[in-house]
């Protein structure tokens, strides 16, 4: 038996396979049985056939990205073995079933083979041909040494309400599996995980957001943003208003609507439907509303490839709508961050009366992991929102502050109506852009209250002093990184150092906009930098040099639509230190 | 003070619109029926969109939100839908709502929020300085139809009708009390309320012209009219001069009583989420222990 820190399984057929769920059992019991996690799938924009697998890393230490090279395959189908047969680690064993798939092309190759009638298995235990990915499971565990009992009692617990003989039948198609196998791998079980939650990206964002009170969701079905729709429509009962709306638009608008009713509102989308939001995005701006947005991005541009990865709309979510308005934008690095940055969204949108975008990837939004989330104590902060006021004379909802923020009342407060107008406005909200546009003493208080819009960027970077980079640790040479390539860094430095004498640092950006660009630029000057993201034209790099004029020249990009990971990073860091 | 305010409607803005503009008349349409009804303006929402019959939000001391060409609606099923307890009015023009926004009408509609939506016709666009609108009448001639507008205009009644507006019905900012009565009843009405408003623009419709509405139209009423009878109303509807019915009909053309929205979801029906205290930690964990 091999003592190993971390495996990799993966699961791989067509869809309709069931191999979605069974790469959720799998890691379940793998949790179950001590281990910290990092799942991920890869699918196709298809419902039936085509090519799927999920894999489950599963070690004793965290685990910060999927590896590249699984160490056991469990084939569902022959294109699983011909397609993944590149993709897996010197000494792994696929589990195949002779009877259905041939290995005869491999058989001069270093990987061994464990032959399992997985199908006939199946079969003879109750007949549905998706037991045949249990008979793996079944296979694989006893591989990696783990105890059947785990699989046994999750099996009981997830399929105890579809009846007894189901149980059975998942039961002995595990045992059926579990004895062809023999132990080869063992990984120390870490006691910790009892602890932990095994939660996605999706799931943990909107989580950390009803937690900090968010009661409406608003969205049109587009992938990889959907989820985050289903958990808020599975928890609606607990008194949140979600509703699918008839495009992005109505989204957005919406959740302007329920945010200006004094509900602290959220609309979420993928790329292509941020594209319909963008007009709206620029009313939340103008009438100082909190709103907040998600936007999880998939390869684009257009309808590119829906479901697979990318970096590629930051500088988009940064710059979209028509003129200047403050916004932040904030990308979680990893799932713990996104369940607290989801809280924290709803807080900096009150305070400064803005939009704030969060930006996910498909990547961050899809997988899995064990996470701890200890801290439930969310505060709530609204910012200037006043249920009277202290003068005589109709409400100033646009007042000329100093700090650039005004104050706020929402519908149904006495006293303090107001009209939230997209036209340019004085401090009442009355329009100047009819009669007044353009008279001297107008054209001065379009100005003033422009530049108080504007102001609320420095208050927010004063008062928070969080829109900074995150030095996390230092080096010879920093990777430079945000959202969920962040975590692909992370995995890669610690394997990285095993093998080399170069210490390699990470600089990470949670906060994109506003950047406090004296504080950043002192944390980048005078460093070797290697710019780490997932597209094309290097969208973090660009936004660093234009706040700071820090240029970074060296650079490891992935645009092929599959996520960064640790050993892509490592074979390109080794290119770079060579020189 | 705040009292007697409460009721007091009308804001102090001076009206943007050109002396004869149609939209005078649903602006004091619009005082009388919330003075008739006597709900106190802090609870009153008026959400409009983009055009010159959008800049009414201004003309009223309650709360407004002057939003985007063409989504009013959304907007105001958002406030709805976050506090059902306030009366929302959405007000905006027939290039706002039967153009731009035509998508919103028809899914507002079917969903059967509480809420009133005026639509001041006046087959033009105004504020872009004359161009034809979706229901400016075939062979039209405006600045960007030369040649007479080719295409034919949208039926907003037939459309709202069939796509399950409980309340529609038509007015004429010619006659004021006639158009406030529908008014009121639109907010009084359980359910989503079309109304719409042939408000004459006098400076770039030279055709629809108050005369020439005064003389074709005639009022619905219990003599001539069963609201409660869907293929009447749709009838009713087609009654237009572009379906050769050298005529039109004015009042209400349908109701009918169906659940709202707010009624039959399960969390509007039971709380405004906009009042709402944050979720126990106790809940938060709860949620949490099933990814244990
Ligand atoms: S242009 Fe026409 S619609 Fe606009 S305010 Fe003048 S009369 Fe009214």
């Amino acid at each position: 038996m091999k003592e190993l820190d971390d495996i990799a399984i993966r699961i791989a057929g067509a869809n309709g396979d069931g191999i979605e769920t069974s790469g959720e059992v799998l890691a379940r019991v793998l949790k179950s049985a001590g281990y910290n996690i990092f799942a991920y799938r890869s699918y196709q924009s298809i419902i039936r056939g085509g090519h799927v697998w999920y894999q489950v890393r599963f070690g004793s230490r965290e685990l910060h990205s999927f590896k590249d090279k699984a160490d056991i395959l469990i084939a569902i189908n022959q294109d699983a073995i011909d397609n993944q047969i590149d993709h897996l680690s010197n000494d792994a064993v696929i589990i195949y079933d002779s009877k259905k798939m041939s290995i005869d092309k491999y058989k001069d190759r270093k990987i061994r083979f464990l032959d399992i009638p997985m199908l006939d298995i199946s079969i003879e235990n109750g007949g549905d041909p998706v037991l045949r990915n249990i008979v793996g499971i079944g296979a694989a565990l006893r591989l990696c040494n783990v105890d059947i009992s785990y699989l046994n009692d999750y099996i009981t617990k997830r399929f105890s309400k579809k009846g007894e003989t189901v149980v059975n039948n998942n039961i002995s198609c595990a045992r059926e599996g579990y004895s062809r196998a023999t132990p080869l791998f063992n990984v120390k079980a870490d006691p910790k995980v009892k602890d932990l939650y095994l939660i996605n990206g999706n799931e943990a964002l909107a989580l950390g957001a009803f937690a900090a009170n968010c009661r409406f969701y608003a969205a049109y079905p587009m992938t990889p943003a959907s989820s985050i729709l289903h958990w808020f429509a599975a928890n609606a009962d607990k008194g949140i208003v979600v509703k699918q709306t008839e495009d992005e638009i109505a989204a957005i608008n919406a959740a302007i609507g329920a945010a200006s009713a004094g509900a602290r509102a959220m609309c979420g989308t993928s790329g292509g439907g941020f594209s319909l939001m963008v007009e709206a995005l620029g009313l939340a701006g103008m009438i100082e509303v909190p709103l907040v947005v998600v936007e999880s991005q998939r390869a684009g541009p257009s309808t590119g490839l829906p479901t697979k990865t990318e970096q590629g709309d930051l500088l988009f979510v940064a710059h979209a709508s028509q003129g200047d308005f403050p916004r932040v934008v904030m990308s979680p690095r990893s799932v713990r961050e996104g369940f607290y940055m989801g809280a924290q969204a709803f807080n900096l949108a009150e305070k400064y009366q803005c939009p704030v975008i969060i930006l996910l990837d498909l990547y961050y939004s899809e997988h899995m992991r064990t996470i701890s989330i200890d801290n439930l104590d969310i505060k709530i902060e609204r910012g200037k929102l006043i249920k009277e006021k202290s003068y005589n004379g109709r409400f100033k909802r646009y007042s000329l502050e100093e700090d650039g923020i005004s104050y706020r009342s929402i519908p149904g407060t006495p006293g303090l109506e107001f009209v939230a107008p997209s036209d340019e406005h004085d401090e009442y909200g009355n329009l100047i852009s009819d009669y007044y546009a353009g008279i001297d003493q107008y054209v001065e208080l379009r100005r003033k209250m422009h530049e108080k819009r504007m102001r609320k960027i420095d208050t927010m970077i004063k008062q928070e002093n969080i829109f900074k980079p995150e030095i996390e640790k230092e080096g010879d040479i920093y990777l430079v990184t945000f959202g969920s390539t962040t975590e692909s860094a992370r995995e890669a430095i610690i394997e990285f150092e095993k093998q080399s004498s170069y210490k390699i640092g990470l600089i990470s950006f949670p906060y994109l906009l506003p950047l406090d660009k004296d504080k950043t630029r002192d944390m980048l000057k005078d460093k070797n930098l290697i710019d780490v993201e997932c597209n094309y034209s290097g969208q973090l790099a660009q936004l660093i040099a234009a706040n700071t004029g820090v240029v970074i020249k060296d650079s490891i990009r992935k645009y092929d639509g599959e996520a960064m990971t640790e050993q892509y990073i490592i074979d390109r860091l080794n290119q770079i230190v060579k020189r | 003070m705040i009292q007697e305010l409460q009721f007091s409607y009308r804001s102090d803005q001076k009206p943007v619109f050109c002396p004869g503009c149609g939209d005078f008349g649903v602006t004091a349409a619009v005082i009388k029926a919330l003075t008739d009804l006597k709900i106190p303006r802090h609870n009153v929402v008026v959400v409009t969109g983009i055009g010159c019959s959008s800049s009414i939000a201004h003309q009223f001391a309650t709360y407004g939100i002057h939003s985007l060409h063409g989504r009013l609606l959304p907007v105001a099923m958002g406030v709805k839908l976050a506090n059902p307890k306030l009366t929302v009015i959405g007000a905006g023009g027939d290039g706002d709502g039967y153009g731009i926004g035509l998508n919103h009408l028809i899914h507002t509609a079917r969903r059967n929020f509480d809420l009133t939506y005026i639509v001041m016709n006046n087959e033009i666009y105004g504020l872009t300085v004359g161009q034809y609108s979706p229901t400016s009448l075939k062979g039209m001639k405006t600045k960007s139809s030369p040649y007479g507008a080719v295409d034919n205009p949208v039926n907003p009644i037939a459309l709202a009708i069939t796509a399950g507006a409980t309340y529609v019905a038509r007015g004429f900012s010619g006659d004021i009390p006639h158009l406030a009565e529908l008014i009121k009843n639109g907010i009084l009405h359980k359910g989503f309320a079309l109304i719409d408003v042939f408000s004459p623009c006098v400076t770039f419709n030279n055709y629809n012209t108050y005369d020439w509405f005064r003389e074709r139209i005639y009022k619905l009423d219990s003599s001539n009219h069963n609201p409660k009878d869907i293929s009447k109303a749709l009838e009713k509807a087609l009654e237009f001069p572009n379906n050769g019915i050298d005529r039109i009909p004015i009042g209400l053309f349908y109701e009918a009583d169906r659940p709202t929205y707010e009624e039959e979801d399960i969390t509007v029906s039971k709380m405004s989420v906009s009042e709402a205290d944050k979720p126990s930690r106790e809940l938060i964990e709860e949620i949490l222990s099933r990814y244990r």
